[in-house]
């Protein structure tokens, strides 16, 4: 494995696993700290009021920024057969996005529900939600398949974060036409990372933490300023350093890692504490997770039919611990509109715990060669 | 040169953002923005200065003076304001710090000399600045006729802010320069000592002040003093055991925990009414004189902790300057300033003598003391809120003097480290404070 791969590895071993906060291996954190985050939440203890998930909105727009960058990473420092991947783990997410949100459209309207955005809208961002997947993690000792599930797992967040990047802008209140957004989130995310390419290597200590915290912070803020995705810019971000020359995504990546957990925790404690049971939500709950679920299977297999050199046939069941995307892009929209997104982060997190404990039954296990 | 490019892209990028909006967000979207481009902006500018032999803190501070509100406007008014929801944990983590760095079992030899020489320093320089507000009130433009009890009550507090040092500046400045030896401890020593006294005569002369003017004044004037001071030691105890206990036994993202701690200290200190400065002083005496962890994952903690926080605060007041305070009554605050600075140097001086204090040392004291910052802001603040029409003037010239300490006061005491051959004596001995 070159260094390029490490990086990979490192990243999606540590960051994205049910290990990643040195939890047991069926212990999901979405499992713990969500629950967590309802308990201390404002409709809970209040240990978390209003005012204070107010202040904690600042710190998410910069964790947003900071999954982004981790999906470029990961998905820059791919090589080998990558074409191969990326065809499998966009097919794999088109299918679950196609399934959830036609599923949830169709029944928006035969419900007749009281939506404060189009319907179609609302469907969307539930499937994109729905697309992203959490790698299982992988020793060194795994079989291919488990492998190949990872690697698809962290490919298949490329498509809803740039999917969304469209959406956000036509959800958001700035009009901003959706393209020119588009184009202005990865303009942003790869001027603001040339400027931290240009910084990292050529320091050390203290004052390059500083550099990487005001980077992952312009990057975060940029966006949400304009209304646009920081996930998105992120991406573009990381991506630019994974390609760029020299060791810049290598050190992001070290940098990142003493943060990572800290960062995943406070995602999903405020999701939690943000989470209020409505109608809506609870209704667009079981269809969300019915058919992601469905729409996982199914991808999958498509998925290995497409790609069968790389993809395992049994790739659905590794992709159902949903992990921590899709729950990132549901707070995401509930910056941008918080009224309607208050019953899509219900949804998706109330999916999200049920598809982890899912996961448990479903996914195989570790399984060495 | 790449460092040039980086700061320039930094800032037309944050400019395209903000002019190419064209609406305001709503606060926290702001916040995110302010906070990155203040990182890294500011962070580049203070290395830049540094080159000139200035103290990095003064690039943050010129940095976020020239793009805030008053000059480029690249850091907006609401940008400004939103920068300053730092201010609550940076002081309580400088606080902490200089807690870390008091050992008192290396103090202990010159306690004795310190107290008189902060004694002496801070009577001199009270008295004297009474007698001159007293003698120029009629420049100051606080009002005429006056009655004399109301006059002296005016004075008096004028006199309490007037002579407030900046624990904060002190000590940021202290590590910025990584310095370690006699000059800044005993500056450390002072500026600490000062604090707790100005917290006890503030709350005393705000009691004169509510008398003179026809007000009650408060019954349980001691019992809120007591807990204000007491409490806030015993808080700040409390944490500071259970973060030792948390160095031993867990010993894991000790940078996070740091500013954890910081975050709570600032915040249950706030909401219990206690003095969040004192409460973290506190910690850290606990920390370093009680259950001093092993070595160096505090040191590392600090350092990494610390930069982000300190650069963000120093932007932030940076940006909040009142430069147009400064305009108003400019000749007023220069000359109070010149005024306070020499007295400051004179009674620093007779203290020294009296303490006998080592030369050079003893004559140089004085210019770790000229910064003035957030502490005095907020008990104006406290004044103008009881009394909008004189307490607003008093506030307007204080702001001014602050503006112009912010500036000259970490100038100055960094040549004075310089000339102590203190900078950069941490990396030769065993400090903890780290660096910026």
């Amino acid at each position: 494995m070159g260094p390029a791969g490490g990086v990979f590895f490192r990243l999606t071993s540590s960051f994205r696993t049910r290990a990643a906060l040195g939890l047991r291996p069926v212990t999901a954190p979405v499992t713990v700290f969500l629950p967590l985050g309802i308990v201390l939440g404002p409709w809970g203890a209040n240990f978390i009021s209003l005012t204070a998930l107010g202040h904690l909105d600042v710190v998410i727009s910069i964790v947003l920024a900071t999954l982004g960058v981790f999906i470029g990473i990961a998905a820059g420092t791919q090589r080998g057969a990558v074409g191969r991947l990326l065809t499998a783990s966009t097919v794999e997410a088109a299918v679950t996005i196609l399934a959830v949100a036609g599923a949830v459209y169709a029944l928006m309207h035969a419900w007749d529900m009281p939506s404060p955005i189009p319907y179609v809208l609302v469907a969307l961002v539930l499937g994109l939600c729905a697309s992203a997947s959490a790698a299982p993690s992988v020793d060194e000792g795994d079989n291919r398949a488990r492998r190949v599930a990872a690697r698809v797992a962290d490919l298949d967040d490329v498509l809803p974060i740039v999917v969304g990047g469209v959406v956000l802008a036509m959800i958001g209140e700035a009009g901003t036409p959706a393209l020119a957004a588009l184009a202005l989130s990865i303009g942003l995310g790869v001027a603001i990372a040339f400027s931290g390419w240009l910084l990292f290597e050529r320091t050390a200590g203290a004052e390059r933490d500083v550099f990487v915290l005001g980077t992952l912070a312009l990057l975060g803020g940029s966006a949400a300023y304009l209304e646009m995705s920081p996930l998105l810019a992120g991406l573009a971000g990381g991506w630019l350093w994974a390609r760029a020359p020299g060791q810049t995504e290598q050190v992001v990546a070290t940098h990142l890692r003493k943060v990572q957990h800290p960062l995943v925790v406070l995602l999903l404690i405020t999701a939690g504490a943000s989470l209020q049971a409505t109608t809506a939500g609870i209704w667009l709950f079981a269809p969300y997770l019915v058919f992601r679920t469905a729409g996982k299977l199914a991808g999958g297999w498509m998925a290995s039919r497409l790609a069968s050199e790389v993809a395992p046939s049994d790739l659905g069941a590794y992709l159902i611990p949903p992990g921590v995307i899709g729950i990132a892009f549901a707070l995401n929209v509930l910056q941008v509109a918080p009224e309607a997104g208050g019953p899509i982060v219900f949804a998706v997190s109330a999916g999200a715990i049920v598809s982890e404990l899912l996961a448990v039954i479903v996914t195989p296990g570790p399984n060495p060669v | 040169m790449r460092r040039l490019v980086a700061l320039g892209l930094t800032i037309a990028v944050v400019w395209f953002v903000v002019a190419g909006a064209g609406i305001v967000p709503a606060a926290p979207r702001v916040t995110a923005l302010a906070l990155g481009f203040s990182l890294i902006a500011a962070a580049l500018s203070g290395a830049l200065i540094e080159r000139f032999g200035l103290p990095r803190v003064t690039g943050y501070l010129l940095f976020g003076m020239i793009c805030g509100p008053y000059i480029l406007n690249v850091i907006t008014r609401p940008m400004a304001r939103e920068l300053q929801f730092i201010n609550g944990v940076a002081v309580v983590l400088i606080a902490f710090i200089a807690g870390l760095e008091m050992n008192f079992e290396r103090l202990r030899p010159r306690l004795r000399s310190m107290f008189q020489l902060g004694g002496i320093g801070m009577l001199g320089l009270y008295a004297g600045l009474f007698v001159a507000f007293w003698l120029g009130w009629p420049w100051l433009g606080l009002g005429t006729d006056v009655p004399l009890m109301q006059k002296a009550a005016i004075v008096a507090i004028l006199t309490t802010v007037v002579a407030s040092y900046s624990p904060t500046v002190t000590i940021a400045l202290i590590a910025e320069s990584r310095a370690s030896g006699p000059l800044s401890e005993l500056t450390l020593a002072i500026v600490i000592l000062a604090d707790l006294i100005l917290i006890l005569v503030f709350t005393l002369v705000m009691q004169f002040v509510r008398y003179a003017f026809g007000g009650t004044g408060e019954i349980g004037l001691f019992v809120s003093l007591s807990w204000e001071i007491f409490g806030s030691f015993a808080f700040g105890a409390a944490v500071g055991a259970v973060f030792a206990f948390y160095l031993h036994y867990v010993a894991r993202e000790v940078a996070v925990a740091l500013v954890a701690v910081c975050a709570i200290i600032a915040g249950v200190g706030s909401e219990l009414h206690l003095e969040p400065l004192l409460a973290a002083l506190a910690a850290g005496l606990v920390v370093e004189n009680i259950a001093p962890p092993r070595g160096d994952m505090l040191k590392e903690a600090v350092e990494r902790g610390a930069l982000p926080v300190l650069v963000v605060f120093f932007a932030a007041a940076g940006a909040s300057l009142q430069l147009d305070a400064l305009a108003t009554i400019g000749w007023v605050a220069v000359a109070v300033s010149a005024l306070r600075m020499a007295l400051i140097w004179g009674s620093m001086k007779a203290g020294a003598v009296y303490a006998r204090i080592d030369q050079p040392i003893g004559d140089m004291v004085w210019m770790g003391l000229v910064s003035q910052a957030g502490v005095t802001l907020g008990l104006t603040l406290i004044i103008a809120g009881e009394y909008p029409t004189w307490g607003t003037m008093v506030q307007t010239l204080v702001v001014s003097l602050i503006a112009l300490h912010q500036l000259i006061g970490p100038v100055l005491f960094r040549a004075a480290l310089s000339r102590a051959g203190e900078i950069g004596g941490m990396d030769r001995g065993e400090s903890l404070i780290p660096n910026p």
